[in-house]
């Protein structure tokens, strides 16, 4: 598989926030270390892992962590940005906040 | 098996916790918590759990997960072997390593 470089997966980051009418987390440095973070997921995996998920070591066993995550949507509602913080709802990117960690919903228990 | 690992050493002044961080190399909070221990000066130890092998890994986080009754995200870190924290708030290190109020 090809790899990725920076600016693709930028670029990918870009197309995802816009089709779900989100926006890209405008920290620069902070988004800049996301980003790099997916391109070595992607180079090293084959897929753009959560880069501030940990791999369970198959493609299988990450699907709901692959970018945007399953969980994004609930986590944007709800905090307003998603669990690493690359992708934050419009009203939380206009408020000038910036992104704390918030718990995994991955284990959030039913 | 955790003392096995192979920590990245970082000095500082302060000593007062003994804090070691488990943390992913691509992790935008991990190294937002890594960056608070270098701003307020504590000595700590770390550790890329994306840069050891699977296996290693696995046993790690089982290991931390059964003593500490927490699902391992990161950045996980333990504090004197006792308190633990998950994820990167501010507010919530600052209470544990005694930097409430600064």
């Amino acid at each position: 598989m090809a790899e990725k470089t920076g600016e693709q997966t930028g670029g990918f980051a870009a197309m995802v926030a816009k089709k779900q009418g989100w926006k890209v987390n405008p920290e620069a440095d902070f988004t800049s270390m996301l980003v790099e973070g997916l391109t070595v997921n992607w180079n090293r995996y084959g897929y753009y892992l959560c880069p501030c998920r940990d791999s369970e070591g198959s493609r299988e066993a990450d699907a709901d962590l692959v970018c945007p995550c399953k969980y994004s949507w609930e986590d944007i509602a709800e905090y307003g940005h998603c669990y690493c913080a690359l992708y934050l709802s419009p009203g939380f990117a206009e408020s000038g906040r910036s992104p704390s960690g918030i718990p995994d919903r991955r284990f959030r228990k039913a | 098996m955790l003392e096995t690992l192979g920590y990245t050493t970082v000095e500082g002044s302060r000593k007062d916790h003994e804090i070691t961080v488990y943390a992913l190399s691509t992790c935008g909070f991990c190294k937002r918590a890594l960056a608070f221990l270098d701003s307020n000066g504590f000595a700590y130890r770390y550790i890329y759990m994306d840069r050891i092998p699977l296996e290693t890994k696995t046993e790690v986080k089982k290991i931390l997960k059964d003593r500490y009754k927490e699902d391992v995200a990161f950045p996980f870190a333990v504090i004197d072997g006792q308190d633990h924290l998950v994820g990167f708030i501010e507010p919530d290190w600052k209470k544990t390593l005694g930097l409430a109020g600064s």
